[in-house]
């Protein structure tokens, strides 16, 4: 399992980069793990406003299903489409090819995000 | 009892075994106050197999059946011909007596049977995919609605009036403990004014339901109707009650239906007084994943080798629970493999025949109408209304025709067809209409007795 | 060679399955046919009314010849295990013997080839054996009143809980809607509260496994619509203290439903509607011994007491003087949850099976199927992880625990368990316990079977404990097919075959 150094994480196993005001979200490699093999992601519509910890994806393993949160509030305006197709990315790299949603971030202040490190110390208690 | 293997003495000994003194003691959970004595229940005495079937002989010779009569009988459940073939292979153990197939490698059977009756229904249909069914064909409509309701995002139902009034019913139902508008669309006498349907979309609707050949018999163009959904970005939904239609016509699918369900009963599966009979559930590839219920699908085992599934489980309420496409879990499993029989040992040739034949005897009982009796104008497949003069007119004539070992129609208040569904008023013209319909199973001297009792009865 | 050279002991339990034949799809098939059925009726052309709507292109329906078409089935049988072939073990499942003259009196031609609409007075006979059944069932599970009409056991939770809901409403109580339901329950039941406008909450099992009496006082208020409970429950054991829920649910405004599927550790013991439940589905394909059939059809009657009598759907069966009828208007119903009177043949072998034990013989079958999953239970409770202590009721829970400390899991043993000739246990149900295997033998089998039953999980635990485990997690090797790929049918669903 991996933990990217790059990206702030939430307890429900998101993460999300910013990159000034414009921010990507994903789940982690912890949690592609716990789910197993992804066979689907329903993705969001591009255009639609998010609010911080607003369930905005579903992700869909063989015989489990999890709803993804938004880590910051926002309107999407990108969705990773080739997920449709290959679902599979999620598992095989999480933090990179495996990105679910772009948002433009607007109005409240992020859920509580965590520092690799601290989503480390997290994941170990 | 013979269907208990267990003799006292291995009773005896299991109960040691596990170290208690009697059977009792294994219910010493149960509060003393609900325990039954034995012989309390007012149910009948312990009949010997024997007994069993001269109960059930006797019970069966107070009705009168389709075998030895002439069924003019439909709305929404015919009396087609079951080739022997179709309850010889579901009467097999290996196929009868399995459970829902979860334990793929010990199931295929029931699996590839289940993904080629999926095939061959969405092929009948026109559609892109099909489920392996739900219970029959009201509650297969009502849950249409429901996936409407799901891909659109909207929550408005709009439901044509000449939807076999079961089907709207039962759609009702469901739909009335949850947000959102229902709306039933009068369509006029015998519903064929499509454009009040047409008119009742607007852009708040999830869906738009109509029964094609509608509950009538009619057979009409859709294409005005797909237009309107289109502009709306509704989903069109069409029901039907007697699948064969559809080697003879043009399918939902082509008509440009999103969701298309109805009855499969006519696929090798008797009337049995109501049921089980066959829900089918079709619509289009990109909708699949809001589809309800069961499906099946094409994968590989660990050698390679081809094999099936049950898939998509995560629609289903053992996982989504609240948020499941559907509560459905038992279905009619054992009726897509008679469906999937019967449709092989027709093939296109034989399943166009039945539509034919099933059509032509209806042309042929209308074309020859004395003039006291009307049937419907337009375009017909097997099914159709006819009117008398006044009630007791229709009385005498259902009467005498059953003397004469017809049943010949269905009176239409039966279906609790509002007065505005006719479009007539008043007492006078209550109660003399039947349902008239007919399929390979009638023969032209069934058809010639038909209209000679109507000659002789009125 | 002596008999006794031949009395190997591998005749006690393994999968065999004689010739395998590899059998096509019938689209592989597909040759153009012969001849097409000879079929009777009117023979004539298309209506020149209908012909502008005549079907452009064909369905594509491959159309084989009788001796092909019976090939083809019979060849796929072979490939299915059922209760026919084997044990059957699964639990909340209820897989018993289904007697085979019930198929028999099913077909005849008076109750098979009838209308659901052709006059009453020439259907006497039908309504008869549905009326007798419906009867029957309330007096078995201990209520007045009976619908038949609900399809499957989740249909009539559905159509319990509009009852429910309509009985709630009438007394001017529109703001109840939450439905409890404990962790352990069926699936179904959030989802048929959910379509009939109603939320779920989740009680916490207690340590023992049962409903926790002071999770439930923490939940019950004023919103409390009803609380949906199984008894026996899914850990197999009796809520001992059902009546004591009972009245605390009906204190706080609420009604009980009774998720009856797992009736047959009841049947001629004791009735769910002595004990204060106000309605109760039963699963006729379970208790009453009507085939699965490979997933259905089932039928979920669901009984009531005079409370909830008054929301019935309609249409009724009733009887009137010697009479039956068909009752269509009830202001008070919730009205029809289906487009016919229910699964009128499911019924008529549920009637003949009642009819085969009478008052005499039926509380064997829960007396049998008891002491059935008691004695499994006794067998396999050293060897094999027991979650909760005590007698269980007609089907027993056990875990996955001691094996996992060897690397092997639920799924192994239940794989394993198909080389060795049976059906697998219900598998990771329920969900309060990790690694579920809950094994229900139910009263139609014979001592022989569960023995070798046991001998074959024993076996299975024993190759744990010698860290022979490489077999485990390749099974099944016997069958027709090995363990299938799931995640690729789920991520590129393929669910027709190509035109």
């Amino acid at each position: 399992m991996t933990i990217s150094a790059n990206v702030k994480y939430t307890k429900d196993h998101e993460w999300v980069r910013m990159d000034g005001d414009i921010a990507t979200f994903g789940i982690t490699d912890h949690a592609q793990e716990a789910l197993g093999d992804i066979v689907f992601v329903e993705l969001p519509e591009v255009g639609r406003e998010v609010e911080a910890g607003e369930a905005y994806a579903v992700v869909e393993s063989v015989k489990a299903v999890s709803d993804v949160y938004a880590p910051v509030a926002g309107e999407v305006i990108e969705v990773n489409e080739e997920l449709e197709g290959e679902p599979e990315k999620v598992n095989t790299d999480a933090f990179g090819a495996g990105w679910i949603a772009k948002v433009k971030v607007i109005g409240d202040g992020p859920v509580e995000l965590m520092t690799d490190d601290e989503y480390n110390t997290f994941l170990e208690e | 009892m013979r269907f208990l293997p267990h003799t006292d003495t291995d009773r005896s000994a299991m109960l040691e075994s596990i170290g208690v003194s009697g059977i009792a003691d294994l219910f010493s959970d149960i509060p003393d106050v609900f325990h039954l004595e034995r012989g309390q229940l007012d149910i009948a005495e312990a009949l010997s197999e024997a007994g069993i079937v001269r109960k059930f002989t006797k019970a069966s010779e107070k009705n009168r059946n389709a075998t030895n009569t002439r069924y003019f009988l439909g709305g929404g459940t015919y009396h087609h011909f079951v080739p022997a073939v179709v309850d010889y292979v579901i009467s097999r153990g290996e196929f009868l007596t399995a459970y829902t197939p979860y334990q793929p490698e010990i199931a295929q059977g029931t699996l590839q049977a289940l993904f080629e009756f999926q095939t061959m229904i969405a092929r009948l249909t026109g559609m892109d995919v099909s489920n392996a069914s739900m219970y029959e064909a009201a509650t297969a409509t009502a849950e249409a609605a429901l996936m409407a309701r799901r891909v659109s995002r909207k929550k408005r139902v709009v439901m044509a009036g000449s939807v076999n009034p079961r089907y709207r019913s039962v759609t009702a139902n469901y739909l009335s403990r949850l947000d959102g508008e229902y709306e039933e669309v009068d369509m006029g006498c015998f519903g064929t004014d499509l454009d009040k349907v047409i008119a009742a979309i607007d852009a708040q609707t999830a869906c738009v339901i109509v029964q094609y050949p509608d509950f009538y018999g009619s057979v009409y163009d859709l294409a005005p109707l797909r237009e309107a959904c289109d502009a709306n970005q509704c989903l069109m939904v069409v029901a039907f009650s007697d699948v064969s239609a559809f080697a003879l016509i043009e399918s939902p699918g082509a008509m440009g239906a999103d969701i298309a369900v109805g009855s499969g009963q006519s696929l090798g599966i008797p009337m049995a007084f109501g049921g089980p009979h066959l829900g089918l559930f079709t619509c289009k590839q990109k909708y699949l994943r809001q589809m309800p219920g069961r499906v099946c699908g094409l994968t590989k085992d660990a050698d390679g080798k081809r094999g099936f599934v049950l898939t998509l489980s995560t629609r289903e309420q053992h996982i989504r629970r609240e948020k499941a496409t559907s509560n459905i879990c038992t279905n009619q499993g054992l009726m897509c493999t008679a469906a999937a029989t019967y449709m092989t040992l027709m093939g296109d040739a034989g399943l166009s025949t039945v539509a034919r034949h099933s059509a032509a005897a209806l042309q042929l009982l209308v074309s020859q109408l004395p003039d006291h009796v009307t049937a419907l104008e337009g375009a017909h497949y097997n099914e159709t209304v006819l009117s008398f003069v006044d009630h007791q007119a229709r009385q005498r004539f259902m009467a005498a025709a059953q003397a004469d070992d017809i049943f010949a129609g269905i009176p239409l208040e039966r279906f609790d067809v509002g007065q505005a569904d006719l479009g007539e008023a008043g007492p006078s013209a209550e109660n003399r209409h039947l349902l008239v319909a007919t399929t390979e199973m009638i023969e032209e001297a069934d058809i010639h007795d038909y209209l000679r009792v109507l000659e002789v009865s009125l | 060679m002596s008999v006794s050279d031949m009395n190997d002991t591998a005749f006690k339990y393994s999968a065999t399955n004689g010739i395998q034949h590899e059998e096509a799809l019938l689209f592989e098939h597909a040759h153009d046919a012969a001849e097409s059925i000879h079929l009777p009726g009117v023979k004539g052309d298309m209506p020149n009314a209908l012909a502008v709507f005549a079907r452009q292109n064909p369905a594509g329906i491959p159309g084989l010849s009788e001796p092909e078409t019976v090939r083809h089935f019979v060849r796929l049988s072979q490939w299915n295990h059922g209760i026919e072939t084997g044990f059957y073990p699964l639990g909340s499942c209820t897989m018993k013997y289904n007697p085979r003259v019930n198929e028999q009196v099913a077909r005849l031609p008076g109750l098979a080839h009838i209308h659901p609409d052709q006059p009453e007075e020439t259907v006497q006979g039908a309504l008869e054996l549905l009326y007798e059944v419906q009867q029957w069932l309330g007096e078995v599970s201990g209520f007045p009143h009976v619908t038949l009409q609900p399809a499957a056991g989740a249909h009539g939770e559905l159509t319990g809980l509009m009852m429910i809901r309509a009985c709630l409403d009438a007394r001017g109580e529109t703001e109840r809607r939450t439905v409890l339901v404990p962790d352990s329950a069926h699936g179904t039941n959030p989802a048929s509260a959910a379509l009939c406008g109603m939320h779920t909450v989740e009680l916490k099992s207690g340590p023992d496994g049962r409903i926790d009496l002071d999770v439930l006082k923490a939940h019950l208020n004023d919103g409390t619509a009803a609380l949906m409970m199984t008894n026996p429950n899914t850990a197999g054991a009796f809520e001992s203290d059902v009546k004591e829920i009972c009245q605390l649910v009906h204190d706080a405004g609420g009604l009980v439903y009774g998720d009856g599927a797992n009736l047959n550790a009841l049947v001629g013991v004791a009735r769910p509607g002595d004990m204060g439940i106000d309605c109760l589905h039963i699963n006729v394909h379970k208790t009453f011994a009507t085939p699965h059939g490979g997933g259905g059809p089932g039928a979920g009657p669901v009984a009531v007491n005079e409370t909830l009598a008054p929301y019935m759907p309609v249409p009724r069966i009733v009887k009137d003087a010697d009479a039956y009828a068909l009752q269509g208007n009830v202001g008070t119903s919730v009205g029809s949850v289906l487009g016919s009177i229910g699964q009128s043949g499911v019924y008529m072998r549920a009637n003949a099976y009642i009819s085969a034990f009478g008052r005499e013989h039926l509380h064997k079958i829960a007396q049998d199927a008891v002491l059935n999953a008691n004695y499994i239970l006794h067998r396999l409770k050293d060897a094999y992880h027991v979650p909760f202590d005590g007698v269980c009721k007609h089907e027993c829970l056990l875990t996955d625990e001691i094996q996992n400390r060897h690397g092997v899991k639920t799924l192994d043993i239940a794989k394993q368990l198909i080389d060795l000739g049976f059906h697998p246990m219900t598998v990771y149900f329920p969900l309060i316990v990790h690694g579920a295997m809950l094994i229900e033998p139910t009263e139609t089998e014979s001592r022989e079977t569960l023995d070798n039953f046991c001998d074959a999980m024993l076996e299975i635990a024993a190759q744990c404990e010698a860290g022979d485990t490489d077999a485990l997690h390749e099974a099944p090797v016997k069958p027709f097919r090995r363990r299938l790929d799931e995640t690729q049918a789920a991520r590129k669903p393929v669910l027709v075959w190509p035109a």
